[in-house]
């Protein structure tokens, strides 16, 4: 089929058809490219059959390489007031990674001085440190240059990186910026800083642990699972990359609430910096209706988001390393268990300075980070009295209207010594009845009573309401005082007389607090507890934590009887300055005298609770050993302070209806008005008289001996049998066992220092009497 | 099968009144779609990650390029109803606008990828050395027509060669592979059309020689001093890829994915190459094509690119006229030679110079004028008549 021809008016008409020797060239033209092609096709033939397995390979490293299972980071749950304020969260943070292989990979060195310029130019970093780094360390691709940069400096970086590269590529520079990018972590912060910072613990670094509070205790609920992106190949030797993404932790809703906190806290602190201060204060703040903790703070605080900064004015090096040789002590016994002890003065033989220092910042970080309402234990005083006469009033063991004469003291035989423990009122209250007696704190009225209950039903109650036993609440770190509390056959009538007014076994403020709950709700004993909610990332709920009911203490009409009897210790009794204008407030104070009773060192504490009616709010605070000498110590005054500060404010932040006209003095505007900080001034100060007159010389008005020591129940000092050394106050070593006997061996000291059994150290510094 | 049978209504300047029918190339505008559609679906796999990283739109380059066939075919089915003689008078002035724009690119050029190859005109950004690939075509097979048979002298091939040097030595600064092509269709037509076989044999040899020994005598420059290592860094990078991986990292991750495909591929989409290969959807896309559908589906292309190429040469060979003729047999020169560079460049047999594979690499301009190509094409196919 060749071409015929052509009618159109050509430039060059003549060859109408292609000349022979055009098409054989044609042909051959075809020909050299159609060999060519065959030419390509063996090339392929050859880079298949001769490479294909090892590039296969090289292909599939590559992958896996640009993978290299990379992980993802969860992001550690939320923690969060009752009423949604945050109080730990985890924010997406940026680690700054250099690859020095990438940086040094450009031909002439094209991206070296680009990338440290811009890095110098946007961090501020030194960039002789840079170009020394980046050559040292230039087989690496990994260095992580700088941690946590927020999302700000990263995204201008990265920016700026971008424009950075343009204009090197509009100017025709070869130069760009290379190996440095952004890889993600989550860092924890507590906005509030050290806002309940026992309660809320703090997380590690990446996340996976908490110590203390509610970041220990719930570790498990609020860490996720990591996530990864990685490859792997499937049947076919196809590469599949799998992202398997993380599971984020759940974020917990906590009962606290943040402004009762914050003033609870700020209260404590006042106490502690601006009025006379102790050696620790430490207050609970509890719905007695189901356990939940509203507060719950000590003079113990640090900033969770840096806690393990000591301040240097409270542990400077040398009670650093004071503290660092005791603990190489024991460190060494621990580790040489089968070698002789060694002292003090030789760990500097065993350990280097640097070690004992370490050692030493360990036991005060431990310190600093003690949950005192929870992991201290004491002897609670005259609070207990109410759980005393709980219990027998549930027994029959009395009634409301069983009546005791006190004289003043009452004297206790064991064939051998006779004991005469006095009531803090040395004249006696005479004939009282069950009210009177509570309201007076009278020593001798509750003795007759745990008579009356006998010692096996006296320690029954106790473990009702949970003394000796663990609260179970969800805080880590509860103390065990099972052993700080004896065991009824234990329990000899000297002992009995003295647990009766709460003194000679240990308890803890949580377990003082759900006790005194019951009682005043109405028998209901809640398992105390700090969490509410359990929530998914999403914010749905996933559990509720219910208030568990644990068991029944008391019935109905103990508990009405009680509330009206600690109505009326507030009204007219002990507790007086714990009064509230407008407000039906019940409460019990407690002065307790620690080990060794020689040291006459006190621990004073006030349960308070509001409204008597229909109990809302329960506040115990307790204050160990003010900064006082001797006896001006032991008034429970100092612990009323600041539970009528927190209780004040706290009615109001809750809207608890007042019973009637309230004072404007207390409302929490007028003291911002007043105050911008919101310290109202009337809760601070003002009850420390320089002859510290206890709580009783103002509650106790028909008690004639209210002179400055005496405290509700301190009869310590006004026993009969004033031993001035008693070798029995080496308590640690004393086993309870021998407790009665020690008594008398001890020659008639009023009470033993001995309590059940010494098992924490902690139980061992905070033991007085009741 | 080709010699399917058109309408006698045909344009008017093939006004003629036979009864006999009229040539129209089927088959080859069935193959240019055929290939067209299936660049568009390679060239989606191969650029739909980079699109979806960079652009956040994984269809954008496959929708550009989309749109570009779209008009390219439309440009296409015009051209083949505009007769090819008019290109015999229009030549002299196609040929000016397209060297007066490259020259017009060292001006106003926009860089891409390094040099300055485009240049924008009311909005439209093209590569005016792909329009001059087309008007050195025209011009020599203005040329070899204008001399007909009495192309033989040396003189008269050096006037007609003059024509594709001029331009391609321009162009050669900013984009030698262009050049390169340039240089090749004025060889090639050239020798089709003069008398003359020993110069072209020798040039040939020549050619051959240099390509094979292109290595071993700089490797001996090298070795004498005459020039430095990195002066030849292209040639010995082009024999040791693996000792040269900043170079050659394009070419390395062609050959490994030529490699890892295997024979049959790891199946459409599957490349894992075009994760790592920066611009996958140009150049390089042979690769990616030998990745997802092995040697199989590559030698397919191949084969397909072959008939192509036989149905110009059968249009060539059967032109009404030497001008269609020649207009023909360089537009097959043109695509071959794209073809053989592509492929050579991807398998590494020759060193690693951008030439884009006809029809299948994302561009434009390229797309666009390749259609014009064989609008011209089937134009002269249908100025064949069936005797």
């Amino acid at each position: 089929m060749t071409a015929s021809r052509n009618t159109d008016k050509k430039k060059k008409p003549g060859e109408k058809i292609l000349i022979s020797y055009m098409q054989t060239k044609l042909a051959v033209t075809v020909s050299v490219m159609m060999l060519a092609l065959i030419a390509l096709v063996g090339v392929l033939v050859h880079i298949v059959r001769t490479n294909s397995d090892q590039y296969n390979k090289i292909v599939l490293s590559q992958r896996q390489a640009s993978y290299d299972s990379r992980t993802i980071p969860f992001r550690r749950g939320d923690i969060m007031d009752r009423n949604g304020t945050v109080l730990a969260t985890s924010e997406k943070v940026y680690n700054l990674i250099l690859d020095p292989y990438v940086i040094n990979s450009g031909t002439d060195g094209r991206f070296v001085e680009a990338t440290i310029k811009a890095l110098s130019e946007y961090f501020h970093y030194s960039d002789t440190e840079l170009r020394e780094l980046i050559k040292d360390k230039a087989g690496k691709s990994y260095i992580k240059y700088e941690k946590a940069l927020s999302y700000d400096e990263k995204n201008g970086f990265e920016t700026y990186e971008k424009e950075q590269n343009t204009a090197y590529q509009k100017a025709g520079s070869k130069e760009r910026i290379r190996g440095v990018w952004f890889e993600d972590e989550y860092k924890r912060t507590y906005p509030y800083g050290s806002l309940a910072c026992n309660v809320i613990g703090f997380s590690s670094q990446d996340g996976t642990s908490g110590t203390g509070g509610i970041e220990q205790y719930y570790n498990d609920t609020l860490t996720g699972t990591n996530g990864r992106e990685y490859g792997y190949l499937d049947s076919d030797t196809n590469l599949q990359s799998v992202l398997k993404e993380p599971t984020n932790g759940e974020s917990i809703v906590s009962t606290i609430n943040t402004n009762i906190q914050k003033r609870t806290e700020q209260y404590l602190m006042d106490w502690q910096t601006k009025d006379v201060g102790s050696k620790s204060a430490a207050a609970v703040v509890m719905d007695p209706k189901t356990g939940e903790v509203l507060a719950m703070a000590s003079t113990n605080q640090f900033d969770l988001n840096d806690p393990r900064k000591l301040d240097p004015s409270i542990y400077p090096d040398a009670v650093l390393t004071e503290l660092g040789r005791k603990e190489a002590v024991g460190v060494y016994h621990r580790e040489h268990p089968d070698e002789p002890a060694i002292t003090e003065d030789d760990v500097t033989k065993y350990y280097t300075e640097d070690e004992i220092k370490s050692y030493g910042q360990q036991v005060a970080w431990n310190q600093i980070w003690r949950n005192i309402p929870v992991s201290d234990t004491y002897e609670p005083g005259s609070t207990a009295k109410t759980i005393t006469m709980a219990g027998a009033l549930e027994e029959r063991a009395i009634t409301p209207q069983t009546t005791f004469n006190c004289q003043g003291y009452i004297e206790l035989s064991d064939g051998i010594h006779t004991w005469k423990i006095r009531c803090h009122n040395h004249n006696g209250d005479g004939i009282i009845d069950a009210k009177t007696a509570l309201l007076r704190s009278c020593n001798v009225y509750l003795m007759n009573t745990a008579f009356q209950l006998g010692s096996d039903k006296f320690v029954k109650y106790q473990h009702l309401f949970g003394l000796g036993e663990k609260t179970g609440i969800d805080l880590p770190a509860e103390a065990d005082t099972s052993d700080l509390v004896y065991t009824a056959d234990k329990l000899g009538k000297t002992t009995l007389a003295t647990n009766s007014f709460g003194q000679n076994f240990n308890v803890t403020m949580i377990q003082m607090a759900a006790a005194y709950a019951s009682i005043i709700n109405g028998g209901s004993y809640y398992k105390p507890h700090v969490v509410k909610q359990i929530l998914d990332e999403n914010g749905t709920v996933i559990s509720d934590v219910r208030p568990e009911l644990l068991r029944t203490t008391v019935s109905k009409e103990t508990s009405d009887f009680l509330r009206d009897a600690l109505y009326a210790t507030v009204e007219e009794g002990t507790g007086k300055k714990a009064k509230i204008e407008g407000y039906h407030v019940g409460g019990k104070t407690g002065t307790a005298e620690k080990l060794p009773r020689s040291a006459k060192n006190y621990l004073v504490s006030f349960m308070g609770f509001v409204p008597v009616e229909d109990p809302q709010l329960l506040v115990y605070v307790i204050v160990d050993t003010p900064n006082l000498e001797g006896e001006a110590q032991a008034t429970a005054s100092f612990a009323i302070k600041i539970e009528r500060a927190i209780m004040n404010d706290a009615v109001q932040l809750l809207n608890i209806p007042s019973q009637g006209e309230t004072n404007p003095e207390d409302s929490i505007n007028a003291g911002f008005t007043k105050n911008p900080e919101g310290i109202s001034k009337e809760t601070m100060g003002t009850g420390v008289t320089p002859s510290s007159e206890g709580e009783t010389s103002d509650a106790d008005t028909s008690n004639a001996d209210t002179s400055g020591t005496t405290a509700t129940e301190t009869d310590a000092e006004g026993n009969p049998v004033p031993v001035t050394t008693q070798e029995g106050e080496t308590v640690p070593s004393t086993a309870w066992a021998e407790t009665d006997e020690a008594i008398g061996a001890d020659g008639g000291e009023a009470y033993p220092d001995a309590m059940p059994e010494e098992s924490t150290s902690e139980a061992s510094t905070n033991t007085e009497t009741g | 099968m080709d010699k399917a049978v058109s309408q006698k209504t045909i344009a008017d300047n093939v006004s003629v009144e036979k009864k006999k029918t009229n040539f129209f190339d089927y088959s080859l505008l069935f193959i240019v779609l055929f290939v067209t559609g299936f660049g568009l679906v390679m060239m989606y796999s191969a650029s739909g990650y980079t699109a979806q990283n960079r652009l956040s739109d994984a269809l954008y380059f496959f929708k550009r390029q989309a749109l570009f066939a779209a008009i390219g075919v439309l440009v296409m089915l015009v051209t083949s109803f505009f007769n090819y003689h008019n290109y015999g008078k229009l030549v002299m002035l196609f040929y000016a606008i397209a060297v007066a724009l490259t020259i017009l690119t060292f001006v106003i050029g926009q860089a891409s990828h390094g040099s300055a190859r485009w240049i924008a005109i009311a909005g439209i950004r093209f590569q005016p050395s792909e329009l001059v690939k087309i008007a050195v075509i025209l011009a020599v097979a203005v040329q070899v027509t204008h001399y007909g048979a009495r192309l033989k002298t040396f003189k008269q091939e050096a006037s007609v060669f003059l024509w594709g040097l001029f331009p391609a030595v321009i162009i050669a600064k900013t984009n030698l592979s262009t050049a390169i092509i340039i240089m090749g269709i004025t060889f090639f037509m050239l020798f089709i059309g003069t008398r003359n076989y020993r110069g072209f044999l020798f040039l040939g040899i020549l050619g051959v020689l240099a390509y094979i020994f292109a290595f071993p005598f700089a490797r001996f420059i090298s070795a004498v001093g005459l020039l430095h290592d990195y002066q030849l860094r292209r040639i010995f990078a082009w024999k040791n890829p693996m000792d040269y991986p900043d170079d050659t990292f394009q070419t390395l991750q062609g050959l490994y994915a030529i490699g890892s495909g295997g024979i049959f591929g790891k199946g459409l989409g599957q490349s894992v190459q075009k994760f790592l290969m920066p611009e996958a959807q140009n150049d390089m896309i042979f690769t990616i094509i030998c990745e997802e559908l092995g040697l199989f589906g590559a030698i397919s292309l191949i084969l397909i690119y072959g008939f192509l190429i036989y149905r110009l040469f059968d249009i060539a060979r059967n032109a009404s006229d030497l001008f269609g003729s020649m207009l023909t047999a360089g537009i097959m020169i043109h695509i071959s030679l794209q073809v053989i560079l592509n492929i050579a460049v991807a398998s590494n047999a020759i060193p690693n110079t951008g030439v884009t594979l006809p029809f299948v690499s994302y561009g434009g301009t390229s797309l666009l004028l390749l259609m014009f190509e064989m609008g011209i094409a089937l134009n002269v196919s249908r100025c064949t008549h069936l005797s």
